[in-house]
């Protein structure tokens, strides 16, 4: 692959993120239902690293995690470098490990965002923000809800995946 | 093993390292101003947040005008009632207002006068997570805006208040969100407490009053107010008014559920006070 070709494929993988943060920041922050707003960002980043494996994972991840501290409010960079160990976890496991294909994105991104919920509940115990009930209540609906756009993402970066490699000649 | 990990992007895992760092010390330093990618994302995105926030606003329209006629209709019938009642009422304090005033004047005391700068901003996205209570407005420091200034409704409820201001938007804590903290003036019994958001009434758009007075009767429906403890904030805003009142865990101290009197999820516009200056 050329570093023009590089350059574009990564361009493309960008501008297929585009919409999926408008929907996430802009449209599903606005329904008021089911009590929370799915985690698209992180779907995407794994997702793409399920696709890609373990070094294009890790650099999409790390400029996702870029993104996410830059536009979630009250981030102070955890997730810079948990969506790039996240990326490159999920790369290492689809190309070693996991198929290549929807279930293993599914179990990818279960984990991730499992690690993420886990993280945030802990750093709430820890502070003293509420207590376990409290942001499990926000932490579980946030999961399944986030699981469930992976139905959506997996095939909408597998048709830009299959778009570029067309395109490109890879 | 070894080779696994040198030919698989351990250069990008150390450049995230520092990223994180990086972003970490400048949350720290920086406090109430956005990350320098934050801002710019913020500047760029603002027009087209503007324009999902007015087509939102239209859909809505459509839909309350499709299928809420009724609902709303009986709405305005009761708003029209309740705005005769005001108006008896207003007639009354008029009065009363001008009595005072020449109270004020015999006992040589300043005039009582409250005036606010305000600056009107449109409510353009919601939280970016389930963890905070935030609503993202239009306005920002291009317009005087700047950390710490309240913002209130269009019937002077206060909604929240500046916690980070990028150019040309700003990003508001509302009063239910877990980090907000201040003084309350509980105007029936004319005492003090602090208003205080909690994360576990967060999701139900709830916040706490506590340090409740001792012997002092509180009942549902009490109306809460900011206080002017501090000089921070303006007095008298409304903030809602007693929902429950409890007993916390230890047993030893009250608690009262407050449910606000601004609508946050409906809010379309709101006025930022820059500037206030109150007589009493």
């Amino acid at each position: 692959m050329t570093r023009q070709d590089f350059l574009l494929k990564w361009f493309f993988y960008a501008l297929a993120l585009l919409p999926v943060w408008w929907l996430e920041l802009y449209v599903l922050n606005r329904l008021p239902w089911p009590g929370a707003s799915p985690l698209l960002l992180p779907v995407a980043a794994i997702t793409v690293a399920v696709l890609e494996g373990v070094t294009g994972g890790a650099g999409f991840g790390l400029g996702v995690g870029v993104l996410c501290d830059a536009v979630y409010y009250g981030a102070w960079g955890e997730m810079t470098l948990g969506l790039c160990l996240m990326g490159w976890a999920a790369g290492a496991a689809s190309q070693y490990a996991l198929r290549r294909n929807f279930g293993g994105c599914l179990l990818c991104c279960a984990a991730g965002l499992g690690l993420l919920e886990l993280f945030r509940v802990s750093l709430g115990l820890f502070t003293g923000l509420s207590d376990l009930y409290a942001l499990l209540r926000v932490a579980v609906p946030e999961l399944f809800w986030s699981l469930c756009f992976v139905c959506l993402l997996y095939p909408w970066f597998s048709w830009v995946r299959r778009r570029i490699v067309k395109a490109l000649r890879l | 093993m070894k080779r696994f990990f040198r030919s698989n992007g351990p250069i990008i895992l150390v450049i995230a390292l520092l990223l994180a760092a990086l972003t970490a010390v400048g949350a720290y330093v920086f406090q109430g101003a956005p990350n320098p990618l934050g801002n710019v994302l913020g500047v760029v995105t603002t027009p087209i947040r503007n324009g999902i926030s007015a087509l939102a606003g239209w859909v809505e329209g459509v839909y309350n005008y499709s299928f809420r006629y009724d609902e709303l209709q009986a709405e305005n019938d009761r708003l029209k009632a309740e705005i005769a009642e005001l108006e008896a009422d207003a007639r009354e304090g008029e009065a009363d207002s001008k009595e005072n005033t020449r109270l004020r004047q015999l006992l040589g005391l300043r005039p009582k006068d409250r005036r606010f700068e305000l600056e009107s901003a449109s409510v353009t996205a919601r939280s970016s997570t389930n963890w905070d209570s935030t609503l993202v407005l239009s306005k920002g420091s291009d317009q005087g805006v700047s950390a710490g200034d309240c913002v209130v409704d269009a019937a002077w409820n206060l909604v929240g208040v500046i916690d980070q201001v990028g150019l040309n938007w700003s990003t508001m804590l509302t009063v239910v969100d877990a980090n907000l903290e201040m003084g309350a003036f509980l105007s029936r019994t004319e005492s003090i407490a602090i208003l205080e958001g909690d994360f576990s009434l967060m999701a139900d758009g709830r916040l706490k009053l506590t340090y409740l007075p001792e012997n002092t009767e509180l009942i549902t429906g009490d109306l809460v107010l900011t206080s002017s403890m501090g000089g921070n904030y303006p007095s008298d805003l409304v903030v809602g008014s007693i929902e429950s009142i409890h007993t916390d865990a230890s047993g030893i101290s009250r608690y009262a559920v407050i449910q606000p009197a601004a609508d946050l999820d409906s809010l379309v516009q709101v006025f930022i006070i820059k500037d206030f200056d109150i007589v009493e």
